[in-house]
């Protein structure tokens, strides 16, 4: 088998501009910040992002002018960071398009993907005024005679990035602690990418299916990034970088291009 | 604030939160949600030692949630949990009708039970954007009971209508600095006002008419309480939010 082992860089290429792009872990939890940055370094534009609950990733792309669309339930830090202003910035400006969604909506939205299926069913939202504005929202008749059901629109990404504890160079990833919706995000995509703590190497480490969360098949390309997730959290290895969330909040929309490139110029 | 104010106010909203919940019910809160968290934590500590804790990182029933100062959807949830149900598999149980509580939250609110957490202004070119419902469109009306809370309670938060019904559905009760108020009849009505508040400083500061047949307070913390509250949020993350 060949080895996926390329360098951020070269990960991020596999992105292209207008592509939607995936992104794993929960607000300040698990992101794959290192690949952020880079894609912020690259300059790609017109990204459509797609993520349940987001936070610094989807500020941080906001103001590095790379994204169009952001489809997501909630974007904000949590409490005690406040809102995510970049982001919101840039939606009333008009320069980004805000696809709000019920978190379960991109989960069924991915599930749709995962499967082949155009929509998928949803229940609960026929109330919301999400419907009337939304062109990824409908209702429809169930064919079998329980009433009107809403249902929402496939979501295929071209890229899910994804951050993990473990990985070999092939792509067989190991996700510890939470995997909120990260192998959805791994089935529906077109292409994945793996960030990882530790590169596995096969010699001195069994890979067994019991471990695996994702397989390496569905991979591909695995990128060796320690603190890779950093300033957010990593299950098991790191806390929240309270200080550097701090830092970058305070930032201007100019000033977050030199960030990234410190942020990640830095060795860990 | 000062510190013991704030102290004294969350208190209130934590232990008539606990109030709330009755044992073996199936409880979700979502991120930014010290408040409904630590409701639950002194729930399962004192009259609901049952109730089943449900939450976004998916470790059900944390023992721990003391260091959780920055989050509520963070690793120590899971990591002192006692079995894993993630945020998608709460979601489906509320679909098919079997979660019995959600604690959600929004940024305006009005008389009929509508709730806004997605723009002021239009939608489409927005004058703010708020962070967004999350699981609020799909929760409110499919959970059999939806908990709102809020730290703010003024004539903004408490409008006469709100600027984009994000949802609405079941909701039941609402805790707020100031009150409680219940879902009846088809609309908000004050339920109890703490008694660090008054009926004055509710009506002043809600932009919909007060309904109500008697005026009642919010129960004092009994003494266990005050001690479980020391146990179970030693930093006071229960005031983060104010």
């Amino acid at each position: 088998m060949d080895s996926k082992v390329m360098t951020m860089e070269q990960a991020v290429s596999l992105l292209k501009d207008g592509d939607m792009l995936a992104v794993g872990g929960n607000v300040l939890h698990r992101t794959p910040m290192a690949f952020i940055r880079q894609v912020v370094l690259s300059g790609k534009r017109g990204l459509h992002l797609v993520k349940t609950a987001g936070a610094q990733e989807v500020d941080m792309l906001c103001a590095g002018g790379n994204v169009e669309e952001v489809d997501a339930g909630f974007v904000s830090y949590e409490t005690k960071y406040g809102l995510a202003l970049h982001y919101r910035k840039e939606v009333e400006s008009g320069r980004v398009k805000a696809n709000e969604h019920a978190c379960y909506t991109v989960i069924s939205a991915l599930r749709a993907a995962v499967c082949g299926s155009p929509f998928m069913p949803v229940r609960g939202l026929v109330i919301s005024d999400l419907l009337k504005y939304n062109n990824y929202f409908d209702v429809v008749e169930d064919p079998f005679g329980s009433g009107p059901i809403a249902v929402v629109k496939a979501l295929v990404p071209d890229v899910a990035v994804i951050h993990v504890q473990k990985c070999d160079r092939y792509g067989n990833a190991i996700i510890e602690g939470m995997k909120f919706e990260d192998v959805l995000m791994a089935k529906a995509a077109k292409k994945v990418i793996i960030t990882t703590e530790e590169l596995l190497n096969d010699r001195n480490y069994q890979i067994t299916a019991e471990r695996v969360t994702i397989p390496y098949f569905l991979v591909d390309a695995v990128v060796h990034a320690p603190r890779g997730a950093a300033p957010c959290s990593c299950y098991g290895k790191y806390e929240v970088d309270e200080a550097s969330i701090l830092e970058f909040k305070k930032l201007k929309k100019e000033e977050v291009f030199d960030y990234c490139k410190k942020y990640n110029a830095i060795k860990r | 604030m000062p510190v013991t104010d704030k102290e004294r106010i969350s208190n209130y909203m934590v232990c008539a939160i606990s109030h709330m919940l009755k044992d073996k019910e199936v409880v979700f809160h979502g991120v930014s949600s010290h408040i409904p968290m630590i409701g639950m934590m002194l729930a399962r500590a004192t009259h609901a030692k049952d109730l089943v804790h449900v939450n976004i990182p998916g470790g059900v029933n944390p023992s721990d949630v003391s260091k959780e100062d920055y989050s509520s959807a963070g690793n120590q949830i899971y990591k002192t949990s006692t079995a894993s149900f993630p945020l998608q598999d709460v979601f489906d149980l509320s679909m098919r009708g079997r979660l019995d509580v959600a604690f959600l939250s929004g940024v305006q609110f009005d008389l009929e039970g509508n709730v806004n957490a997605s723009v002021i202004g239009d939608y489409k070119k927005p004058k703010v954007r708020l962070p967004g419902g999350a699981g609020s469109a799909v929760l409110i009306p499919t959970a059999k009971k939806a908990i709102l809370w809020r730290t703010k309670h003024d004539k903004r938060t408490f409008t006469e209508k709100v600027d984009f019904i994000t949802t609405r559905g079941n909701v039941w009760r609402m805790v707020t600095p100031l009150c409680v108020f219940a879902f009846r009849n088809g609309r908000w009505e004050l339920d109890t006002i703490h008694p660090t508040s008054s009926l004055e400083e509710v009506k002043e500061n809600t932009g919909f008419p007060l309904y109500y047949d008697e005026i009642r307070y919010t129960k004092e913390p009994t003494k266990e309480e005050l001690y479980l509250l020391k146990k179970i949020d030693p930093h006071l993350n229960r005031c983060l939010e104010f």
